[in-house]
């Protein structure tokens, strides 16, 4: 079920909407400071589905994905009364996730085998998310497309994880090289070289399967 | 511009961010290389591929999940007025036994000082009056507040005598200047 669309992004599932819906990001996290409960419910339904997406494509688990987005959520509001209400708040969001699932592949690194089949489970058919498949389009046509997608998929967790958070945030979440920088605290030289590396190999895997 | 420095370029090329003369030289070894524009298409083609995987969103519990881990956060933060309420208590606490502490102290000098005095026959002089008063009510300027000597040594009876003569000494009660007031030996 779709709620609304909010920057571009279809915001999925079942979060009601708040009275604090048509205000910008600040103003929402004032008035949860100000005593408005129902504020951080605006701030969940903002953010739930973009930080899952850049999690789960972060770190490719996808019930694991969900957990680290409960723990961003817990984090901000035990320390929202803290956050420099001068910054962004979707950079500081976006920090804790990114410092969350940096942590959880640090964690997984140490166990491989753990990490493989959790890649691999997630790559069966079944365990995929339902398609739409295009109808008009014929089958060899949906099979290309179709292989095309589990390319990508596949190429994006091959990459170097600070090559992949980079490239995610860039290509996926639409941040620009600023807010890159500062959600992964590196400079701005470090995020422009670390995207190229990442689009160069990203582009160096899927070529030879293009036509 | 060779293939290297063309995919070293390649972010800036593609974001807009080179000069106008490297965009330039950029774009012209793009025209010129079939390879780099394989690498520009697989690219753009992988990327556009990625863009239209369909976005997740989070499971039906999600929410109820959340608010269930957000309550017990709630239910352990204490209130910050709480918090400092319960800082400044503790803090007037220690002060306050660390007064009486001082103030046993200082009364038991008092009380073995006077027994020692006592003890010896030494007698404290009349205690001077003030000039023109109604009663003989000490000059606060000489005398000031007595503490029992002859009470059990007990805390409170020093701080209920203390409050009890408050209004009879005037400036309040204050500590007894023996040397000054009674005769010595």
């Amino acid at each position: 079920m779709t709620l609304a669309v909010r920057d571009g992004v279809r915001i999925l599932g079942h979060a009601p909407t708040t009275p604090f819906a048509g205000l910008e990001d600040a103003q929402v996290v004032q008035a949860f400071l100000d005593g408005h409960e129902r504020a951080f419910d605006e701030l969940v339904s903002r953010y739930q589905t973009r930080l899952l997406n850049f999690i789960y494509r972060t770190v490719g688990d996808r019930e694991r994905a969900e957990d680290l987005v409960q723990e961003v959520f817990i984090r901000i509001y035990r320390h929202l009364h803290r956050f420099d209400q001068t910054k962004k708040f979707s950079t500081w969001a976006y920090t804790i996730a990114s410092n969350l699932a940096k942590n959880e592949l640090r964690n997984r690194s140490r166990n491989p085998l753990v990490l493989f089949q959790t890649i691999k489970r997630h790559w069966e058919a079944d365990h995929r998310p339902l398609q739409f498949e295009d109808s008009s389009s014929r089958p060899d046509d949906l099979f290309r497309k179709r292989h095309l997608r589990e390319l990508v998929e596949q190429s994006v967790s091959q990459l170097p994880e600070h090559h992949r958070v980079v490239f995610v945030l860039r290509e996926l979440e639409g941040k620009t090289y600023e807010e890159i920088a500062e959600i992964t605290g590196c400079n701005l030289g470090t995020v422009k070289s670390r995207l190229n590396r990442a689009r160069n190999n990203f582009a160096a895997i899927i070529s030879p399967h293009l036509d | 511009m060779n293939c290297c420095e063309f995919r070293e370029k390649y972010s800036d090329f593609a974001d807009g961010l080179l000069t106008s003369g490297e965009h330039a030289e950029a774009s012209g070894h793009l025209a010129a290389c079939a390879a780099c524009r394989r690498f520009e298409a697989a690219l753009n083609a992988g990327l556009n591929a990625l863009r239209s995987l369909p976005r997740l969103g989070v499971s039906h519990g999600f929410g109820a999940r959340l608010r269930h881990r957000l309550r017990g956060e709630l239910a352990v933060r204490v209130p910050v007025v709480a918090r400092w309420s319960s800082a400044v208590g503790t803090l007037l606490l220690v002060a306050a036994v660390g007064y009486i502490r001082w103030d046993l102290r200082e009364s038991h000098e008092m009380q073995r000082e006077q027994m020692a005095r006592s003890a010896s026959g030494w007698h404290p002089a009349p205690l001077p009056l003030a000039a023109n008063a109604p009663f003989p009510v000490p000059s606060a300027s000489h005398v000031r507040v007595v503490r029992a000597s002859f009470e059990p040594f007990h805390p409170l009876n020093s701080i209920l005598l203390v409050a009890q003569s408050a209004p009879i000494a005037m400036g309040g009660p204050q500590r007894l200047d023996l040397p000054a007031v009674w005769g010595g030996p």
